[in-house]
C-alpha cells in the first residue's frame, strides 16, 4: 500500500499547491453559492415585504352605509372606489385580469335591508361577492385581507346587533391561545423541514464536486500522458486506482463541506431565522457516526462511477459529456425523495443506490432511521462501489483503454 | 538481458484509426514475428522509419502492451506474467509518457523513487548523481510546465533512471535535444554499458546508431529485416555507411506485401 499512500499524497499536493485549482475548485463555487443564496433570499424577502406594503386598489359596489365605520374601526387601508348598482363592472373585471385592479367586492342590492328584514329560517340571506385574480400576488393578498379584517368583523358586528349576545352562537371556543396547543419535538419539526432540502443539496454538491476533479485526475492525466508514467512503476494497478479514488474522495468531501458552509452562510445572511432552525437539529453521537458513514460510502460511490466513466473516455471533453447524464440521474434520484418523505418505504428501496442514501439522510434528520435500513443502505453502496472499482482496475490493466492501443 | 521470442503485436483499429492509417483493414500488424536478444554490457539499437514498430516493440518490453503472440523475457521475468518484477528492473523513456507539469523535477524524482520502494537516503544519493550529471540542479524546483523541452527531456531521463535499473529502454532519447544535451545522453548510455547494463534504444538517426550501438536491428513494416554489428550490416548489404544500407533494405522490404 506504499504506492497508494504516495499517490494520495501526490494528488493532494497537486491540488493544494496550485492556486488556480484552489480558486476554481473551492473558493469560486463557495462564493458563488453564497452570493446566489443571498440574492435568492433577498428577492423572496423583498417580494413578501412588497406585497405587505402594497396598498390595494379595491372597487366596492353597493357598499352598505355602515361598512365605512367598520373599515375605519379595523384601520383598513386601500384605494377604494365606490360604485352604485347601475355602474358597469366589465372594465373592472378586465382590470383585475390585467393586474391593474386588485379586488372587486359586490354587495347584493339592498344588502342591509335584507339582513334587517330577516325573521325566521327560509327568509332571504344576502351575499357578498369578491372578484380577484389568484395568479396575481397583490390580488390574492388584497382579497384575504379584505375578508379577514373587514368582512369577518362586519359579520360579527351584525350578528351582535341581531342577537344581542354573540356567545349564544359561539357555544364553545377552539384554541383561544393557539401557541399553547402546539406540542412538537423541535428537533423533528425543524428536521422535517430541513430533511426535504438537505439530502438533495448534499447529493448534488458531492456529485458536482467529484465531477470536475475526477475527469481531470484520470482522463486529464491519461490525455497528458502522465498516467502512463505511473503505470510503469512496479506497483499494482489496484494501488494506483485506490490512490486516485481515495484522494478524489478526500477532495470531494472537502469541497462538499465548503459548499455546505457557503449555503449556510448565504441563507443566514438573508433570513437569520431559517438557519437558526437548522442549528436546532440535534444528533446523538450514534447518528453523527451514521451520517458520516453514509456520506463516506456515498462519496466513494460517486467517485468510483465518475472514475469509471473517466477511465474509458479518451479526452476530458468526452468524459464530461458522458458524466452529464449521470448527474441528471443523481438529481432525479434525490428529487424523487423530496416529495415522498412522509411515507414509509419497504426495505428493498434501501437497496437502490443514490435513492437509498437520500432517504436514509432524510430519516436520520428526523430521527427515524432504523439499524437495518442503515445497514442495507451502506452495504449496497459499498458493494456497488467495489464492483465498479473492480471494473476500473480491469480497465487500468487494459492496454486498449490506457493507451488507445 | 532482454529476450524477445517471435513477438507479434496486432492492433484492432476503430473507424477513426482506420482513417488515420488510410486502410480498410480492421486490424493492423504493428510487429510481425520479431525475435531479438539484447545482452548486458551492450547497447542495442532499433532502427527504422516512423510506424515501423519500434515503439510498439519497446512498449511490449516495458509491459505497457501485451504481445498478441510470442513472449518477452526481461532479466528472466515474463513481461505478462511477472510484469511487476519486470517494471522493477527497467527504466523506460518515451515521448508520449510525460511527467506531471504541475510538479518540479525534484518532486517527481522523489515521488517515483518512493513508488520504486527506495528510501529517502537512497533517493537523495541518486538525485545528486543524476541531477549533477544532467545539469538539472539549476531548475530542480521549477514547475515542469515552465521548463524548455530540452530541460523536460533531461528531467524525464533522470526520473526514469531513479532506481538504477538493470535494463534501460529509451525510445528516441535524443529527439528534441540540442547537440550538447544529446551528447550527454549518449555519453551516459555508454557509461551504463560500461556498468554492465542492458541498453536498448530506438532511433531513426543513422549517425547516432552508427556511433552508439554495438548491435543494430533494422525494422521495416514490423519485420526485423537485418540484425548485426555495423560492419556485419555494411558487409551483408554491400554498402559503405548505415544510411545506404538502410535504403538498400528499405527498397527491398518496403515493396513486399504491397
Amino acid at each position: 500500500m506504499v504506492g497508494t499512500k504516495n499517490i494520495i499524497k501526490k494528488e493532494l499536493t497537486r491540488v493544494f499547491t496550485d492556486r488556480k485549482m484552489i480558486i476554481s475548485l473551492f473558493i469560486l463555487p463557495g462564493v458563488m453559492i453564497m452570493v446566489m443564496y443571498s440574492i435568492m433570499g433577498k428577492l423572496i424577502l423583498n417580494l413578501e415585504k412588497d406585497i405587505e406594503e402594497h396598498i390595494p386598489t379595491v372597487y366596492i359596489q353597493n357598499a352598505p352605509d355602515d361598512l365605512k365605520d367598520i373599515m375605519d374601526y379595523v384601520d383598513y387601508k386601500a384605494n377604494i372606489t365606490y360604485l352604485g348598482s347601475d355602474d358597469k363592472t366589465d372594465t373592472i373585471h378586465d382590470g383585475i385580469l390585467s393586474g391593474d385592479i386588485d379586488l372587486l367586492v359586490v354587495f347584493d342590492e339592498g344588502f342591509r335591508e335584507t339582513i334587517d328584514n330577516y325573521k325566521e329560517a327560509g327568509d332571504p340571506i344576502p351575499e357578498v361577492k369578491t372578484y380577484y385574480n389568484p395568479s396575481e400576488d397583490y390580488s390574492s393578498a388584497a382579497r384575504n385581507e379584505f375578508i379577514s379584517s373587514v368582512l369577518n368583523t362586519y359579520q360579527q358586528a351584525l350578528l351582535t346587533e341581531r342577537l344581542g349576545n354573540i356567545e349564544q352562537i359561539q357555544v364553545f371556543y377552539i384554541d383561544r391561545n393557539p401557541d399553547d396547543s402546539v406540542i412538537v419535538d423541535e428537533d423533528r419539526a425543524s428536521g422535517k423541514y430541513m430533511s426535504m432540502l438537505l439530502p438533495f443539496l448534499i447529493n448534488i454538491m458531492l456529485f458536482s464536486g467529484a465531477m470536475g476533479l475526477g475527469t481531470d485526475t484520470i482522463t486529464g492525466e491519461k490525455e497528458r500522458g502522465t498516467l502512463a508514467s505511473m503505470l510503469l512503476s512496479p506497483i499494482k494497478r489496484s494501488e494506483i486506482v485506490f490512490g486516485k479514488l481515495t484522494s478524489l474522495g478526500i477532495l470531494t468531501g472537502l469541497s462538499a463541506i465548503i459548499y455546505a458552509v457557503s449555503v449556510a452562510i448565504g441563507l443566514q445572511n438573508l433570513t437569520g431565522g431559517a438557519m437558526g432552525e437548522m442549528s436546532n437539529i440535534k444528533f446523538t453521537p450514534l447518528e453523527i457516526i451514521q451520517l458520516l458513514v453514509i456520506l463516506i460510502v456515498l462519496v466513494y460511490f460517486y467517485v468510483s462511477i465518475i472514475s469509471l466513466v473517466a477511465v474509458y473516455a479518451r479526452t476530458q471533453k468526452e468524459a464530461n459529456t458522458y458524466v452529464t447524464p449521470l448527474y441528471i440521474l443523481v438529481m432525479l434520484g434525490s428529487v424523487m425523495t423530496m416529495f415522498s418523505g412522509g411515507t414509509d418505504k419497504g426495505l428493498q428501496y434501501f437497496a437502490i443506490p443514490v435513492y437509498n442514501a437520500t432517504v436514509s439522510m432524510q430519516k436520520l434528520l428526523i430521527g427515524e432511521l432504523t439499524g437495518i435500513q442503515f445497514g442495507v443502505t451502506v452495504g449496497t453502496l459499498a458493494a456497488a462501489s467495489l464492483v465498479i472499482i473492480s471494473f476500473i482496475i480491469k480497465a487500468f490493466n487494459d492496454e486498449r483503454v490506457m493507451f488507445n492501443a | 538481458m532482454i529476450q524477445i521470442n517471435e513477438l507479434t503485436k496486432i492492433y484492432k483499429l476503430n473507424k477513426k484509426q482506420m482513417m488515420e492509417h488510410k486502410t480498410r483493414e480492421k486490424i493492423m500488424k504493428a510487429v510481425d514475428n520479431l525475435s531479438l536478444t539484447a545482452k548486458p554490457g551492450e547497447i542495442y539499437g532499433l532502427l527504422g522509419p516512423n510506424g515501423a514498430g519500434k515503439t510498439t516493440t519497446l512498449r511490449c518490453i516495458a509491459t505497457l502492451l501485451k504481445p498478441t503472440m510470442g513472449d518477452i523475457e526481461v532479466c528472466g521475468y515474463d513481461t505478462v506474467k511477472e510484469s511487476e518484477q519486470v517494471r522493477k528492473r527497467i527504466g523506460f523513456l518515451t515521448n508520449e509518457i510525460k511527467l506531471d507539469p504541475q510538479f518540479s523535477p525534484k518532486y517527481m524524482f522523489n515521488f517515483f523513487g518512493k513508488l520504486h520502494g527506495l528510501d529517502d537516503k537512497n533517493i537523495d544519493e541518486r538525485r545528486n548523481e543524476l541531477f549533477t550529471y544532467f545539469g538539472i540542479n539549476d531548475f530542480e524546483d521549477k514547475k515542469i510546465a515552465e521548463l524548455s523541452s530540452g530541460m523536460k527531456q533531461k528531467a524525464s531521463i533522470a526520473v526514469s533512471l531513479v532506481h538504477d535499473p538493470e535494463v534501460i529502454i529509451f525510445d528516441e532519447p535524443t529527439t528534441g535535444l540540442d547537440i550538447v544535451t544529446a551528447r550527454s545522453v549518449t555519453d551516459y548510455l555508454k557509461i551504463m554499458r560500461e556498468k554492465g547494463k542492458t541498453v536498448i534504444i530506438s532511433t531513426h538517426i543513422m549517425t547516432e546508431a552508427e556511433k552508439l550501438c554495438d548491435r543494430i536491428g533494422i525494422i521495416i513494416k514490423g519485420h526485423l529485416v537485418l540484425e548485426g554489428t555495423l560492419n556485419e550490416i555494411l558487409d551483408s548489404t554491400n554498402t559503405r555507411d548505415l544510411e545506404d544500407a538502410f535504403f538498400e533494405l528499405y527498397k527491398i522490404h518496403n515493396k513486399e506485401g504491397e
